[in-house]
């Protein structure tokens, strides 16, 4: 047994909250972009195409962006990927695309609602359309030459680079780092042929490309939302994660479990749901910094663990990526419409923290202040990403992440030790077994101070003010939103909505507008939202069929004027809400 | 008398004559015996009457929900290693409401000791079957009797290769308690299934039904032979009591986290390896 204290970072509730790192950014839009969007089989190698041509175009100067749509297949089917690339900062998708790529003659018909008129569609020569003008490409052919389809990704990325007439140098470049184990000299060959026919090709009327910032964005990182969290997780000192695979929810199991070997965190796929956070309980009880991850359903499965969080005050984080419901509903696509079960999860009353991070940045600053707060407050934290901003992949500038202040609330026990002790805050110092002199008496039952079962009322009373308690000083540290400008209307969103609505923002540059943007969704400080009583109009975008989060604010007597909502599997497309938030606000003189 | 080792200032929650008594008083002897320190000992049980059982022991507990003792008790080992954890509860909880977790349990091999008073009924929700209630046996929701196959725990706990399975009888006592000792002091899972009466529903599977209907497996049976530890698990007139299987294999722990690794709570992350991790995005 450990008699000496020897906690890293000790801290006490008496400490003042955390603050976020300031990662000194302007955020500023870009002001011209260019969208391509490359649709094809799974299994074919859409995701490597992805991935290279991202690179490339970084290393050309370019801001990118990329997000997927795709089936619930390994194999077959027909998924797209969407790549912006943008002389400034781009986070958010568009629905009509400049430039398209068809890979099989499928993708096609599966993404004709997204081509203009004067949208570029290349195609292999062997694909033809009633309906829609292709600029063929000898692209089977080509592949076949130097070997086999495999190389079709090179050949594609090429005959880009050739179009766009950029060196191909860059290309080069990244065909080395990605197709390092897979043959890079083929690819290579593969990718000239590419850029020798799209060379061809540049007399054609090719959209305006954006301008590259060279020296600038090269430096930045491209990650996409789960690994980001992943990030974050670790910042906040994630120890343990213990959890059953779930779309689209796996890769931060995926992304811990690929770095346990670096560092000492204990990575455990659990039979079910219900063992996942109840090992997530059993690890903070021991002194662990313990998650899990999951989506709806599997989320559903944990809400008994989330009450038992709850009463007997051991913290835990749960990753819960969304996804359309109800059921299996759709199990690759993105929604907002867990938010409701991720505030309202698990019998009796007790308290806990939803965080709903908007962009990579804030994927990794709120993934680590959830394992902050668990700790702080002895409370569950729900950090709800959503399919959307887990799969996306954006660029981030360097981040520092010796500014993450590293706290740890455990203390150690004397011989009198009682687990919840009442005091004037509802936070009882947290002892682990082994740590002390006190025996530390955790339950599910209602208990008395030093954690037996009680039937007392007046006990009962005690208790739940103490919890009651714990939910105040956590309102009362609670984030504000982020607001970003000012005017008479509100356009308020919450989590993975922000740069779509920025940008819409800006895009349709009214005075009146301004952004509040809500990371912290629960519980809400009152005085936080007084902004929201001195508008004219409120407006909420978020993407599901009810209105879960405008709900919520109409308890707190804001007025919602109108809601934008969506559930059709989509992200909210900038093009789209340009439109439906145009349509609201003309009428408003 | 009082045991050193109960909490102070509690009262058992239990019906007078109830088998609980016995394993309370089994557990605080073999604490003791072996010299376990309470501050470096943790029980952690579900919902039920045996789970109430940590409550009146004054070591570290968890008792947390119904089923799921056992999921709490392998991560918390996980976390500390040097801690003695022990998960204990009813045979509802641990093998009905927690069944999945005991199959999966057995397989991760934790070195923790898992306690189930089977005593063939539901007592704290009053007389129904549980997982274990033999064929025929009337309650007030099984009112033709159960037509269910009772679960066989030492026969699903083999086909699993548990590294230590036992099953006891409390009115045995000293045989009871040499064998608890002994999967205190085994490396690895070890399940103890005591069979014990409930007085006030199960009038059928008395403290004399148990008497006469097990026996004690002797020298002759050969603790490391899975095979014939299955035919003795599948032996039900009368049914074998003892050690039907023994075997050390790497515990949960060890295999994640290695040999002698040290309490999670003492431990840091290199923020400088997270950096360069960062910067090869």
């Amino acid at each position: 047994m450990m008699k000496d204290a020897n906690i890293p970072f000790a801290s006490t509730i008496s400490d003042e909250p955390v603050t976020l790192p300031d990662h000194n950014r302007v955020e500023k839009h870009h002001t011209h972009s260019l969208s391509i969007l490359i649709g094809g089989a799974a299994g074919t190698g859409i995701v490597t195409l992805e991935n290279l041509l991202s690179d490339a175009f970084k290393q050309h100067g370019w801001y990118v962006f990329s997000t997927k749509e795709y089936m619930s297949r390994v194999r077959g089917g027909s998924n797209t990927t969407l790549l912006r690339i943008a002389d400034g900062p781009v986070y958010a998708p568009c629905w009509h695309v400049d430039l398209c790529i068809a890979l099989d003659e499928n993708a096609i018909p599966h993404v004709q609602a997204r081509l203009r008129d004067d949208t570029m569609i290349l195609a292999d020569t062997s694909i033809n359309h009633e309906e829609v003008q292709i600029q063929s490409m000898p692209m089977i052919d080509s592949v076949r030459k130097v070997g086999s389809l495999h190389y079709i990704n090179s050949y594609v990325a090429g005959v880009l680079f050739g179009i766009f007439g950029i060196d191909s140098i860059v290309l080069s470049k990244s065909i080395k780092t990605i197709f390092k184990e897979h043959d890079p000299l083929k690819n290579e060959a593969a990718m000239q042929e590419g850029f020798s026919y799209g060379k061809s090709l540049s007399s054609i009327n090719l959209p305006k490309l954006p301008e590259a910032r060279k020296n600038i964005v090269d430096t930045f990182h491209l990650i996409n939302g789960s690994t980001a969290a992943g990030f974050g997780f670790l910042a906040g000192g994630c120890n343990m994660i213990t959890s059953y695979p779930m779309s689209p929810s796996t890769a931060v199991l995926n992304f811990m479990a690929s770095i346990s070997d670096i560092f000492d965190v204990v990575v455990e796929q659990s039979e079910d749901e219900i063992a996942s956070l109840n090992m997530v309980l059993g690890g903070w009880y021991g002194g662990a910094r313990a998650m899990t991850s999951t989506s709806g359903g599997g989320f559903a499965l944990m809400s008994e663990a989330m009450s038992l969080s709850g009463v007997s005050e051991t913290p835990a984080v749960v990753y819960l990526a969304q996804r359309p419901g109800p059921a299996t509903g759709l199990p690759t696509r993105t929604e907002q419409g867990d938010l409701n079960l991720a505030i309202h999860s698990g019998h009796g009353y007790f308290g806990r923290i939803v965080l709903a991070p908007g962009d990579q940045q804030e994927c990794i600053d709120y993934a680590y202040l959830a394992f902050e707060l668990a700790d702080r407050y002895q409370m569950p934290v729900v950090y709800l990403s959503d399919q959307y901003l887990a799969d996306s992949i954006g660029m981030l500038p360097s981040i520092d992440f010796s500014n993450y202040e590293q706290r740890r609330y455990i203390q150690p026990t004397e011989s009198s030790y009682e687990r919840y002790r009442l005091n004037n805050t509802g936070i009882s110092p947290r002892g682990v077994p082994g740590l002390g002199e006190g025996l530390v008496v955790s339950s599910s039952h209602e208990h008395d101070e030093r954690g037996q079962s009680t039937e007392s009322y007046q006990i009962r009373e005690d208790m739940v003010k103490k919890r009651k308690q714990k939910v105040d000083l956590a309102i009362s540290e609670a984030h504000a939103p982020k607001v970003m400008g000012k005017g008479s209307i509100a356009i308020i969103g919450w989590g993975s909505t922000k740069y779509a609505i920025s940008e819409v923002l800006k895009a349709l540059n009214d005075q009146r507008l301004f952004h509040v943007h809500f990371t912290w969704v629960h519980p809400l400080n009152p005085a936080h939202l007084e902004i929201l009583k001195n508008t004219e109009i409120n407006i909420v975008i978020e993407n599901n069929v009810s209105g879960e989060f405008a709900d919520i604010l109409k308890r707190y007597e804001i007025q919602i004027d109108h809601t934008i909502l969506q559930s059709n599997g989509f992200p909210f497309f900038t093009d789209q809400l340009k439109e439906e938030l145009s349509s609201i606000i003309k009428d408003l003189r | 008398m009082k045991h050193p080792l109960e909490r102070p200032d509690t009262q058992p929650a239990w019906c007078p004559g109830c088998g609980n008594f016995g394993i309370l008083k089994l557990l605080e002897e073999i604490l003791t015996e072996l010299e376990y320190d309470p501050k470096n000992t943790v029980i952690v049980s579900g919902i039920g009457q045996a789970a109430k059982t940590p409550y009146y022991i004054n070591t570290h507990m968890f008792g947390g929900l119904h089923g799921r003792a056992l999921s709490v008790a392998t991560a918390l080992k996980c976390s500390n290693p040097s801690l003695h954890v022990i998960a204990e509860g009813g045979d509802g909880d641990m093998y009905g409401e927690g069944g999945n977790h005991f199959i999966h349990t057995i397989r991760r091999n934790p070195n923790i000791v898992h306690i189930v008073h089977n005593n063939m009924v539901y007592g704290l929700t009053k007389g129904q079957a549980s997982p274990t209630s033999q064929k025929g046996y009337k309650t007030p929701v099984q009112v033709e009797g159960v037509s269910s196959e009772p679960f066989n725990p030492i026969s699903v706990a083999l086909a699993l290769k548990a590294g230590f399975v036992s099953r006891v009888n409390i009115g045995n006592y000293a045989h009871a308690k040499e064998t608890l000792k002994e999967a205190f002091l085994h490396k690895g899972y070890a399940l103890v299934d005591i069979f014990q009466p409930c007085v006030v529903f199960n009038k059928v599977n008395t403290y004399q039904w148990f008497k006469n209907n097990t026996y004690e497996l002797d020298h002759s049976h050969d603790r490391s032979n899975l095979i014939s530890a299955m035919t003795k698990a599948l032996e039900n007139d009368p049914i074998p009591i003892g050690i039907f299987y023994q075997k050390d294999t790497l515990t949960f722990e060890e295999s994640i986290r290695g040999n002698g690794a040290k309490a999670l709570f003492t431990q840091t992350h290199d923020i400088e390896k997270i950096q360069k991790l960062f910067e090869s995005y």
